[in-house]
């Protein structure tokens, strides 16, 4: 029986590339990334109804750039290890939370500053904000978990926690070039929510689709 | 160290066979199975043993399937065992069996294989080269494999007394030359 087995994945045997993973990876978040930026123009722009650089010119603008593609970094550095059975690399992840408590310290002074004026906070799109950084990942994580399949996450949950991280990091960087709002604690708590909730997402689907 | 040869034994056939090599890859899977087979049914209850082979061919397809997350600049071992141990957990949970030994034990695959104890015998064939090779052959045919004394001696062409003699001389010098001062 285990003869016949080894028989058979003999012959099916396929060369392998050196750091084939990392290639995987490297393909699927260029193609999901694609799809992220498509996202803007044809929803965003089109459905929503924002036009591109809403923030244009003020210097939140590259904040916002500056702390999602940091957060999308930090899910991205631990993918690969998160992905083989035999290694685990949590701290980007912890780096990760203790970023966006940095971010929402120095929020809520700027917030303090302006006296707790409610619109630093909610601005005029908070309630939407998480949702569509949501959206704007989605096609990132889906074509990452996708790839991820063949995979062998020691924890499938940490993988897709790490996946979703990266989307929604990046998700969030391709969302703040519609979006108008120029407050740092605004970032500090919707971004992060919308990147958060990203992450989750991907915990959960992961869980299930990343089982081997 | 036994382990590290393993290991460049192992990682030497794994990235042989990840380069395409179908030889490499037959030898290597049919090694694992011979570290694997005891490995899982020491961890399993007696009335669960039979699902040892299940968990080897679980494991060899899954070595299959997921090759491409083994890292060649790391220990290969330690990447098969990750394999082994997340096959194990994931058979253990489905089929509800309570194993023998605490999940998180992580007790070496390749400290024991099941090939009737192979190392032992590469040591007794170097012990044996200290005497005369008729008497290490008559050692071997009498105390290993199980022959008679008559049948020994015949095979030699010398009388069961001179046989008796010598099997008895050269253990005797092996006894005084392995077992130290300490007896």
């Amino acid at each position: 029986m285990t003869d016949e087995l080894i028989d058979r994945l003999t012959s099916d045997l396929k060369p392998t590339a050196p750091r084939a993973l990392e290639k995987r990876l490297w393909l699927a978040l260029a193609l999901g990334l694609i799809g992220t930026l498509l996202v803007g123009p044809l929803v965003l722009d089109l459905v929503v109804g924002r036009p591109l650089g809403g923030a244009w010119g003020d210097s939140m603008f590259w904040g916002k750039l500056a702390y999602t593609i940091g957060l999308g970094s930090l899910g991205l550095l631990a993918l690969p290890a998160l992905s083989r059975p035999d290694q685990s690399r949590i701290w980007p992840l912890l780096f990760a939370g203790a970023l966006a408590m940095l971010a929402l310290i120095v929020g809520t002074l700027g917030w303090m500053q302006s006296d707790w004026a409610m619109p630093v906070l909610m601005g005029a799109t908070a309630l939407v904000c998480p949702w569509l950084i949501i959206l704007t990942a989605a096609p990132l994580l889906a074509v990452l978990l996708g790839m991820m399949r063949s995979f062998a996450p020691a924890s499938p949950t940490l993988a897709g926690l790490a996946a979703g991280l990266l989307s929604g990091g990046f998700g969030a960087a391709s969302y703040a070039f519609y979006c108008g709002e120029t407050s740092m604690m605004f970032m500090a708590v919707w971004y992060s929510l919308g990147i958060a909730l990203t992450a989750l997402l991907g915990a959960i689907i992961g869980r299930y689709l990343l089982r081997w | 160290m036994q382990a590290d040869a393993t290991e460049k034994r192992m990682r030497e056939l794994m990235l042989a066979a990840l380069d395409g090599d179908a030889a490499a890859y037959r030898r290597l899977l049919a090694e694992l199975t011979r570290y694997l087979r005891p490995w899982f049914a020491r961890r399993l209850s007696a009335s669960h043993v039979s699902h040892a082979e299940d968990l080897v061919q679980e494991t060899l397809l899954a070595l299959h399937a997921k090759r491409s997350t083994y890292d060649r600049s790391r220990p290969f071992t330690a990447w098969l065992h990750a394999v082994a141990h997340h096959k194990f957990v994931d058979h253990v949970r489905r089929h509800a069996i309570r194993p023998t030994v605490h999940l998180d034990d992580d007790a070496p695959i390749f400290a024991f294989d099941d090939s009737a104890h192979a190392a032992d015998r590469r040591d007794v064939d170097a012990v044996l080269t200290q005497v005369p090779e008729r008497t290490a052959d008559l050692i071997r045919q009498t105390r290993i494999e199980g022959a008679s004394i008559a049948e020994a001696a015949a095979r030699h062409g010398m009388s069961e007394t001179a046989a008796k003699v010598s099997i008895h001389r050269g253990l005797k010098s092996l006894v005084r030359r392995f077992a130290g001062g300490s007896k």
